[in-house]
C-alpha cells in the first residue's frame, strides 16, 4: 500500500469516526436503548414508575424473541429533572452506551436541553413533555412526544371552563415554556370562543411569596383561575390565596394539583380544585395488559401513574417499529417505521407479539397504545385524552373526560 | 391607595425576611473580610432541622426553630474553625470559594438525606385580617414580628455589649483591636454562633412563607447580597435598610411593569444607589477595596 492511499484510507476511517454511532450498531446483535426518566428532583412522583414500565416492556419485547431477530438492551440514568443533570446522563448514553433511542424524558426543560444531542447523534428521542416548541424544534422528525402539548391541555382547560359555566377567567403562568404554553393554549381557545380573560400574571420561580401577583389577578375579580404551573410555587400561591379569604374557582395541571398538594396544605384550603391530566387509554385491551403487567411489577394500580403507560407505550412502539423495518435497519429506517405501525390504516394489535406475528405475515398494523389511541401527526404528537378530576375531602374524584381533536 | 398600601405590606414582610441572611453576611464581611456564599445553605440547614424536629414529634414551630438555630450555630462555628480560621491570611477569593464549596456540600448532604420533594412546616393557615381591603396575614405579622425581635436582639448586642464593642473594634480597626488586648479566638466563635443563629431563624422564616426545598437559601442568597451591597458592606443598619429598600421597591414595581421585571427593578435601585453612593447608602470606602 502507498502513502496516498494509506493516506485516503486513514481519512476515510477517521470521517467515519465521526458519524453517529448507528451505522455500526445493529451489528452488535443488540438494540440498544437508553432510559432518561426523573427518578429524582420535581418528577419524582412518576420517573420510578416510568422506568419501571420500560424495563417491563423490554423483558416483554425480548420473551418474546425480540424485534426484528435482535434484543432489546436498557441502560437507564436519572434525569434527576434537571436540565444540566439530564444533559450529562444523555451524553453518557449516547457516547458511552451508543443507545439508538432515548426514552422517558418527562419535563419540558428536560426534553428541550437533549434534543440537541439526540438530533446530533441521529437518534430517536420519546418524552412524555408538554411544551409546544418541542414540535417545532423537531425538524429531523426525530422526536415522538406521548403527553398532550400544552396548547391542548390548554384547550381542555377552556373546554372545562365552558361546561361550568365560568365567565371571568384569569390566567398565571409559571415563566417558563410549559407554563406560558398551558395559559396561551387557553387564552388562545377561550377567545376564539369569544371570551375575554380579565386578567394574567406571568411569574417567576423561586420567590418567597407570590402575593403580589396574586393581588394583581384577584382585582380584577374572576370567577376562575387557569394556570400553567408546579408544585412548589403552586403551594405557594394557594396558601397565600386560601388565608386572603377571596372565593374563587381553580383549574390547574395535574403536576401541580397532585396528591402531594393536598399533602402540604391540606384538605381545606384544596377542595374543590379542578385538576386536570391525560388519561390512559383505559378501555383498550393493551391497557388492560399494561395494567396487569405494571400490577405484578409495582403491586400499584396502572391508573396511578399515567406517565408510565406512555413509557411502555414507546418500547412497544419503538420494538414494532423496528421490527417492521428489518433486519439490519439503521435507526433512521427505524424512525420512519415509527407512524406506520402506530397510525390508522392496518388491523389493530394490543401488544408487542399480536404485532410482531401480524408484521411476519407482512401485514399492516396500527397498535393501540396502552396510554392512548397513539396516532402521532405530522410533529409526532399525540392526542390523549384529559381526565377531569375535582379534588374533595383531599381525594381526586374524576368527574369528566374531555377529548380534544387532533391539532393542526 | 388599598392597592398600594397591600403591596407595601407584602415588600416589608419580604424585605424583614431578607434581612436576616443580609445581616449576617454583613456582619462576615465586615469582620472576616469576605462574602460568606454559604449563607443560603445555613438558611437551608435551619429549615430541615426545624422541619425534622417537627416530624420528630416537638410540635410547636419555636421550639423546633430553637432547636434548628442551636443546631446551625454550632455547624457555622465549627465551620469558622475548621474552614474559615485556616484561610483567613491567605486572599479573599479564598474563603469565597470555601464557602461556596461548603454550600454545595451541606446542599448535597441534605437532599442525600431528605430528597427534593417539598416539605412544609405544621402551622394552622389562619384567614387575613380585613381593614376595608387592607389585608393582613397573622402568619405573615408572626413572621414580621420574629424577623424584627431578632433584629433588635442583634442591635442590642452589638451596640450595648461589650462582645458588640470588641466585634465592632475588630471590624474597624483588626491591628489596633489586637494591640488593645481584644481576644480574637472567642470573639470569632461568638460571632459564627450568631451568624447561624441568624442564618437558621432566617431560614425557617423563609420556609414559612415559601416551601422547605434542598435549593431554598442558595436561591434566595442574591437577594440578601444585593440588600448587603445596597446597605453599605459591612453596615448591620445599612443590611436593614437595604433589604427593605429592595423588597418595597421590587413589590411596589408590580402594578407599573408586572412581576415578571421586578427584579430588574429592585437591581435598578441597586445601580442607581451604587452611582451615588459608591459604598452603599450606611458603607464605609475602606472597606471596599
Amino acid at each position: 500500500m502507498d502513502r496516498r492511499s494509506l493516506l485516503k484510507l486513514s481519512s476515510a476511517a477517521a470521517a467515519l469516526q465521526m458519524l453517529p454511532g448507528f451505522v455500526f450498531a445493529q451489528a452488535t446483535g443488540s438494540f440498544r436503548v437508553g432510559s432518561l426518566c426523573p427518578v429524582t428532583g420535581a418528577g419524582s412522583p412518576y420517573g420510578p414508575g416510568m422506568q419501571q414500565a420500560i424495563r417491563m416492556a423490554v423483558d416483554e419485547v425480548n420473551a418474546a424473541g425480540g424485534a426484528a431477530g435482535v434484543k432489546l438492551e436498557l441502560f437507564s440514568e436519572d434525569s434527576q429533572t434537571k436540565p444540566d443533570a439530564a444533559v450529562l446522563a444523555a451524553k453518557k448514553l449516547i457516547e458511552v452506551n451508543k443507545v439508538q433511542a432515548l426514552l422517558g424524558t418527562w419535563a419540558s426543560g428536560v426534553t428541550l436541553a437533549v434534543m440537541p444531542l439526540t438530533d446530533a447523534a441521529g437518534i430517536i428521542e420519546m418524552n412524555t413533555s408538554g411544551a409546544p416548541a418541542i414540535s417545532t424544534l423537531d425538524t429531523k422528525d426525530l422526536v415522538w412526544r406521548y403527553q398532550a402539548t400544552n396548547d391542548r391541555f390548554g384547550q381542555a382547560f377552556a373546554e372545562i371552563c365552558k361546561k361550568n359555566g365560568y365567565k371571568r377567567p384569569a390566567t398565571m403562568a409559571f415563566n417558563n415554556a410549559s407554563g406560558l404554553g398551558n395559559t396561551q393554549g387557553f387564552t388562545k381557545a377561550w377567545e376564539a370562543a369569544g371570551g375575554k380573560v380579565v386578567a394574567h400574571v406571568t411569574y417567576e420561580p423561586n420567590r418567597p411569596s407570590y402575593r403580589s401577583e396574586l393581588q394583581k389577578i384577584l382585582d380584577a375579580k374572576p370567577d376562575v383561575i387557569v394556570t400553567g404551573s408546579y408544585l412548589p410555587d403552586t403551594t405557594i400561591i394557594l396558601r397565600e390565596w386560601f388565608q386572603s379569604g377571596t372565593p374563587v374557582k381553580w383549574i390547574m395541571p395535574g403536576w401541580a394539583a397532585s396528591p402531594d398538594l393536598v399533602k402540604a396544605l391540606g384538605n381545606e384550603v384544596t377542595e374543590g380544585i379542578i385538576s386536570v391530566d391525560s388519561v390512559s387509554n383505559e378501555k383498550s385491551k393493551s391497557y388492560a395488559h399494561y395494567d396487569e403487567l405494571y400490577t405484578k411489577a409495582t403491586g400499584k394500580s396502572g391508573s396511578t401513574n399515567v406517565y408510565a403507560a406512555m413509557t411502555y407505550d414507546m418500547v412497544v412502539v419503538l420494538a414494532l417499529a423496528i421490527e417492521a423495518a428489518g433486519p439490519g435497519a439503521t435507526t433512521e429506517q427505524v424512525n420512519a417505521k415509527i407512524r406506520e405501525v402506530g397510525n390508522p390504516g392496518g388491523t389493530p394489535v394490543f401488544t408487542f407479539a399480536e404485532g410482531k406475528a401480524l408484521l411476519a405475515k407482512k401485514e399492516k398494523i396500527n397498535y393501540e397504545g396502552a396510554s392512548s389511541k397513539l396516532d402521532f401527526d405530522k410533529y409526532g404528537d399525540v392526542t390523549p385524552d384529559f381526565g377531569v378530576y375535582v379534588i374533595e375531602k383531599g381525594e381526586f374524584v374524576r368527574k369528566d373526560v374531555v377529548s380534544i381533536p387532533p391539532g393542526v | 391607595m388599598i392597592q398600594f398600601l397591600n403591596l407595601l405590606i407584602n415588600g416589608i414582610t419580604e424585605g424583614l425576611v431578607v434581612a436576616l441572611p443580609a445581616l449576617a453576611m454583613t456582619l462576615v464581611m465586615g469582620v472576616n473580610r469576605f462574602p460568606n456564599a454559604a449563607t443560603g445553605d445555613f438558611m437551608t440547614t435551619g429549615a430541615f432541622m426545624a422541619v425534622g424536629a417537627q416530624l420528630l414529634g416537638v410540635q410547636s414551630l419555636v421550639l423546633a426553630t430553637f432547636l434548628a438555630a442551636l443546631i446551625t450555630a454550632m455547624l457555622s462555628a465549627a465551620s469558622y474553625e475548621l474552614i474559615f480560621k485556616k484561610l483567613a491570611r491567605q486572599p479573599m477569593i479564598a474563603s469565597l470559594l470555601a464557602a461556596i464549596g461548603l454550600g454545595f456540600l451541606l446542599r448535597s448532604v441534605i437532599s442525600f438525606f431528605a430528597g427534593h420533594d417539598q416539605r412544609t412546616f405544621n402551622v394552622p393557615l389562619v384567614r387575613a385580617w380585613n381593614f376595608d381591603g387592607i389585608r393582613i396575614l397573622p402568619t405573615d405579622l408572626a413572621i414580621a414580628g420574629a424577623a424584627l425581635g431578632c433584629l433588635a436582639v442583634v442591635f442590642i448586642l452589638l451596640y450595648r455589649t461589650s462582645f458588640g464593642r470588641q466585634l465592632r473594634a475588630v471590624s474597624d480597626n483588626p491591628d489596633l483591636a489586637r494591640a488593645s488586648g481584644i481576644r480574637a479566638r472567642k470573639l470569632m466563635i461568638g460571632l459564627w454562633l450568631l451568624v447561624g443563629v441568624l442564618s437558621a431563624i432566617g431560614g425557617v422564616l423563609l420556609g414559612m412563607k415559601a416551601v422547605v426545598m434542598p435549593e431554598l437559601g442558595w436561591d434566595h442568597l442574591i437577594p440578601a447580597f444585593a440588600a448587603m451591597v445596597l446597605g453599605g458592606i459591612g453596615s448591620p443598619v445599612g443590611a436593614v435598610i437595604g433589604a427593605l429598600l429592595m423588597s418595597v421597591a421590587q413589590e411596589l414595581s408590580v402594578p407599573l411593569l408586572g412581576p415578571s421585571y421586578k427584579l430588574v427593578l429592585s437591581f435598578g435601585v441597586l445601580a442607581l444607589v451604587l452611582m451615588v453612593r459608591p459604598a452603599g447608602l450606611m458603607g464605609r470606602v475602606d472597606l471596599i477595596r
